[in-house]
């Protein structure tokens, strides 16, 4: 661990971050003081069984909830001492998303749905490295379709399309591939590795696919709101090994 | 069934409430309307029993005809010399003489008091000797006793700043007189007598000044004790001259009783006009929120019918949730009705009708309509909703629910609408050119199907609507215009259903603001066609009977300042056995200021016994100049007068509606010699000399009014066209507060469609708020999504309403409305605020959208 926070530059990381839901009787840790980094121009995967804590920590660390306490980093920037509105930029001007599914905005085409952050921001953005985006997803024939006449995986290359598109300095997905057939999904995932490999994204992927996991530099492992592990340079079947020790 | 229904209300308890809201407010109406109603016609009743509290019988002279207009019987003075004569019949305990006639106070300030053109009437009349007879008490001072002694009502007293001791004019017959006001008088526990101001003198004084010398209006009587009002009646008959009449007080209570409820009915009715399309447009909502939240629960009544739920089951659970909001909003309703009532009693007083005080009454017929009227109209309402929730087949339960529209069947849906749309413009024009019996339910009836079939089409037009409307804005507000046109474009069926609330409301403002501008604009053509004078002296008693001394007209004759100066003297009459209301002016001056387009004679050859024909009713009933015309007045009985005057302009006649079609009119000498004394001349038409300034004729005019017609105003032409309209224009304000009411419940279900489908949104706003859309910024998409929406309903408002507003002008235009003005500038105002109107309808739903927790939006299932 210390190795890679300490060699690299940090896009975004938690310390000691703690975020509980409900009260008393009922209380839920959903994180239990979690210290992690996601090194810039990495594909990181979080692993995790179900109830883990892997989606909270994403949605933390993405400005998209609060932690109860601890804090969450985009940057150099602490998340807790933003306003709505500024997490509302922030999100906009440097961060990526995807989502297992709804990502797109059904009533406006795909090439709008692609530009949407741009748009809200009122900037044109860099024409050439869209264009080279829609390229690398090979969308570039569906852009004045609805999403409601793409089918799941060209949904999915639009959202990953509008990720990079805004040349975000972090992108987060929350199992993208949960809805796809093996070939869409596995489409995505390369989409995901050459955003990395020759753009120098950084991916943070919240996943329980050990398949999609091994595109992955590094893989986090929690468990009850703790990190457990990590593994670096994955492959397919060491992690599903590792996820069947989890029952242990 | 009906534990799931009722549950899955409550868990959605503020969608409920605004549901409810929209016939809430129309049951509102309905009940408030009833109650006041209710409450008037207590009020009114007990006015009249106050009346005749004391009075056992009562003797007048026989009615000679049926007034027009709901003027009621018309009879002339009964001879004084009856009370003594009819004191000595058996039974008699006391009798006195009621003499009751026009007469005008004036206040303090010099301006007269009350507004008998448009109110209340403004009475003298004498003080009764006879307590029990006397419907007047005295509250401070003393009876009047010498000649120039009055009382006056404390409300007249309150109004003008007069107390006990003060002097001031009175207006009655003759020149203006200067009285003593001695003491005030309240009516049972009224301050005056349902808002008529009167002046009471000594009983000589009332008949020379009110009626005519040895006259009364009525003569009343007390009965001796033992002795029942019948018994005192009969004897009465026994002894009464021909031509004269009896009837027990109680039968002159239920009589005074009988008039105010039948100028009632007509208030109400106006009022109830309006309750209905409250209830329309509430019904509107209704079905369209149903409508959505069936959509909305595809999938859960798809798992219900999965689980063995029959369609009937289905059908059963929507309905008893329309139920429950209708029997809460039939309860609240009535409750605020209440309210209502209190507000349309103050709303009335602010327009110039103000009534006396009283507690508001509510009946059991009030509380039984309101109930049925909104369980009913919510019921109905749903059953649409209901039956397409029952056709969910179980296997939605596994479906992902889109939201999204379905085009099915938009050929049939053209077909049906276009039917309903001919049916009602049928409908409309057979109530309007047609002329048929109950002309106003068919015109009634083929508004509202009107309505409903612009309602039907405009689901297929819209689509491009939305898109036309909403053009500009991806331009002026980037993608938070294209989103909130994008959306309205998402889902036609249900823009449309939002819109077309608001259409009815629009719709009906637009008509009414193009009738009322076509009937101002066809007054002003008239009086500037017609009308030769220069001043008008408007005592402001109307076509009452009541006004100024006549002797003004003739001095002002005489001023070498003026040309020509008539009266306009009013009375009714029967003319070929049809009750009219008709003017009388100066035969010798009356040519010069009245273009009445003479065919054949002249204005100045009326005489004592002449008429005036216009040419068209001259050809209906055979008559030719010199030709008798059999009439009947009401103190002089059946004449025969002749045709003097043959006219062709009849909206240039002298007559009581300036701009109005008029048949008849008579000279002062045929006037005076068949109605009663006293005569007063309702307006002066001046024409100045030639070569005389304006401004020096107009004072010379002024001064002189201001000797003769005290308080009387002197308006040049410009501000006697006003004067004109100015009824228009109260009714026309009135109206539209009315109708303001729609457009509230029409806003309510705009917004509450809104936030409906915001609910339906949320996954899709979360996202967007993920990827970096702000609060602002999302507030905009929906405020400007409830604009777009607004826009339509008021674009296809307007459609309709310019096409009733001109057939109604068409249809009146043998009434006098010749002019089609369409208010552009109201139209645009109107279009502006409904476009206002629509942001204020997004306010809460935006902010509520605004709010929403992105994360959980996101992760919603």
């Amino acid at each position: 661990m210390a190795d890679v926070m300490t060699a690299q530059k940090v896009a975004a990381r938690t310390e000691d971050a703690v975020k509980v839901y409900g009260k008393g009787q009922t209380e839920v840790r959903a994180l239990d003081g979690v210290t992690v980094g996601f090194a810039a121009g990495r594909y990181t995967a979080v692993m995790g069984p179900s109830g883990s804590g892997k989606s909270t920590l994403l949605h933390c660390v993405a400005g998209l909830d609060s932690l109860t306490s601890g804090r969450a980093f985009i940057g150099d920037v602490d998340l807790s001492t933003l306003n709505d509105q500024k997490l509302t930029i922030l999100r906009r001007d440097r961060v990526g998303f995807v989502f297992q599914a709804f990502n797109l905005v059904p009533t406006i085409s795909a090439a709008k749905n692609i530009t949407l952050p741009l748009l809200l921001a009122g900037r044109k953005g860099d024409q050439a490295w869209i264009s080279q985006v829609i390229e690398i997803t090979g969308i570039g024939d569906r852009l004045e379709h609805r999403p409601s006449e793409l089918s799941g995986g060209q949904q999915q290359r639009v959202a990953v399309a509008r990720a990079l598109a805004s040349r975000p300095e972090i992108i987060f997905a929350d199992e993208p591939t949960g809805n796809l057939d093996s070939r869409a999904g596995t489409e995505i995932l390369t989409f995901l590795r050459r955003a990395v490999d020759e753009m120098g994204q950084t991916i943070v992927m919240v996943t329980h696919d050990p398949m999609a996991a091994s595109y992955a530099d590094r893989i986090v492992f929690l468990a009850d709101g703790r990190i457990v592990d990590e593994m670096l340079q994955p492959t397919a079947e060491r992690v599903l090994e590792r996820m069947s020790r989890f029952g242990e | 069934m009906f534990k799931i229904a009722l549950q899955s209300l409550l868990a959605r308890k503020l969608r409920l409430v605004t549901t409810a809201l929209a016939v809430i407010l129309g049951v509102a109406f309905t009940a408030g309307t009833l109650v006041l109603t209710d409450t008037m016609s207590n009020i009114f009743d007990n006015l009249s029993a106050s009346v005749y509290q004391g009075t056992d019988a009562l003797v007048r002279a026989k009615a000679v005809f049926n007034g027009p207009n709901q003027m009621g019987e018309q009879r002339p003075n009964i001879d004084g010399s009856l009370v003594p004569a009819l004191s000595h019949v058996p039974g008699v305990a006391a009798a006195a003489g009621s003499a009751f006639g026009y007469a005008r106070l004036i206040g303090k300030d010099g301006k007269p008091i009350g507004n008998p053109a448009n109110g209340a009437p403004t009475l003298g009349g004498n003080w009764s000797t006879v307590q029990a007879l006397n419907p007047f008490h005295l509250v401070a001072g003393h009876a009047p006793q010498a000649p120039d002694e009055v009382v006056i009502d404390k409300q007249s007293a309150r109004l003008g700043h007069l107390a006990v001791g003060d002097t001031t004019t009175v207006i009655a017959n003759g020149p203006p007189l200067r009285v003593r006001i001695v003491g005030l008088a309240g009516f049972g526990t009224a301050d005056n007598l349902a808002g008529a101001s009167v002046v009471l003198f000594t009983t000589p004084v009332a008949q020379r000044l009110v009626a005519e010398p040895g006259k009364f209006s009525t003569i009343g009587f007390v009965a001796d004790r033992g002795v029942s009002q019948q018994q005192l009646v009969s004897n009465l008959k026994r002894a009464l001259p021909p031509g004269t009449e009896a009837l027990t007080g109680a039968a002159a209570i239920k009589e005074q009783q009988d008039q105010f409820q039948k100028a009632l009915s007509i208030f109400s009715k106006f009022f109830l006009i309006f309750a209905i399309v409250a209830l329309v447009v509430g019904a509107y909502i209704i079905l369209n929120t149903f409508a959505i939240t069936v959509a909305q629960r595809t999938r859960e009544n798809g798992l219900l019918r999965a689980l063995g739920a029959s369609r009937r089951q289905v059908l059963g659970s929507v309905l008893v949730e329309a139920l429950a909001v209708g029997v809460i909003a039939a309860v609240v309703g009535l409750a605020a009705g209440v309210a209502v009532a209190a507000g349309l009693k103050a709303l009335l007083s602010v327009f110039g009708l103000s009534l006396p005080a009283g507690s508001l009454v509510l009946n059991a017929r009030t509380v039984v309509a309101s109930l049925v009227i909104g369980i009913g109209v919510t019921l109905i309402a749903a059953i649409s909703p209901a039956r397409k929730a029952a056709k969910v087949p179980p296997v939605a339960a596994m479906q992902e629910a889109t939201v999204g529209s379905s085009g099915y069947g938009s050929k049939q849906r053209l077909i049906v609408g276009l039917s309903i749309l001919a049916l009602g413009v049928a409908a409309l024009f057979t109530g309007l050119f047609g002329h048929v019996g109950s002309a106003f339910l068919i015109v009634g009836v083929g508004v509202l199907l009107v309505f409903l079939g612009v309602s039907v089409l405009g689901r297929t037009i819209a689509l491009p609507l939305s898109r036309a409307i909403g053009a500009p804005l991806p331009r002026v507000k980037g993608v938070t215009g294209t989103l909130a046109r994008e959306n309205t474009m998402r889902n036609p069926k249900r823009t449309a259903a939002s819109a077309s609330a608001l259409m009815i409301g629009v719709g009906l403002i637009a008509f009414i603001s193009i009738f009322a501008s076509s009937a101002k604009a066809s007054i002003n053509a008239t009086i500037d066609r017609s009308f030769a004078g220069d001043f008008v002296i408007n005592s402001g008693a109307g076509s009452t009977g009541g006004g100024v001394d006549p002797a003004l007209a003739q001095r002002l004759n005489a001023l070498p300042q003026v040309a020509a100066a008539t009266g306009e003297r009013f009375g009714s009459m029967l003319i070929l056995g049809q009750p009219y209301m008709i003017a009388a002016v100066d035969p010798r001056t009356a040519g010069q200021i009245f273009n009445v387009s003479p065919v054949q004679g002249s204005i100045g050859a009326l005489g004592a016994d002449g008429i005036a024909v216009y040419k068209d009713d001259a050809t209906k009933h055979h008559l030719k100049l010199g030709d008798p015309v059999s009439v009947v007045f009401r103190d002089t009985g059946p004449k025969t007068l002749r045709v003097a005057l043959i006219y062709g302009d009849n909206q240039a006649a002298p007559t009581a509606n300036p701009g109005s079609k008029t048949s008849y009119f008579l000279g002062t000498p045929g006037y005076d010699a068949n109605f009663a004394a006293p005569h007063f001349d309702s307006q002066v038409f001046v024409k100045k000399a030639p070569g005389v300034p304006a401004a020096a004729a107009l004072a010379a005019v002024k001064k002189l009014s201001a000797q003769y017609a005290v308080g009387a105003t002197v308006q040049d032409q410009a501000a006697y066209k006003a004067e004109q309209t100015k009824p228009i224009n109260q009714i026309l304000a009135l109206i539209y507060t009315l109708l303001a009411l729609a457009i509230v419940i029409a806003l309510l279900g705009i917004g509450n469609t809104l936030a409906l489908s915001i609910f339906e949104r949320t996954r899709e706003l979360g996202v967007m708020r993920a990827v970096g859309m702000t609060r602002r910024q999302l507030r905009g998409t929906i405020r400007w999504e409830s604009v777009i929406i607004a826009l339509q309903g008021t674009f296809l408002g307007l459609v309709v309403g310019v096409f009733f507003g001109w057939a109604l002008v068409r249809a009146q235009k043998s009434q006098g409305i010749t002019v089609f003005s369409v208010p552009y500038l109201t139209l645009i105002l109107l279009i502006v605020l409904a476009g206002l109107a629509g942001v204020v309808a997004a306010i809460l739903p935006s902010r509520r959208a605004a709010k929403l927790n992105v994360l959980r939006a996101i992760v919603t299932e």
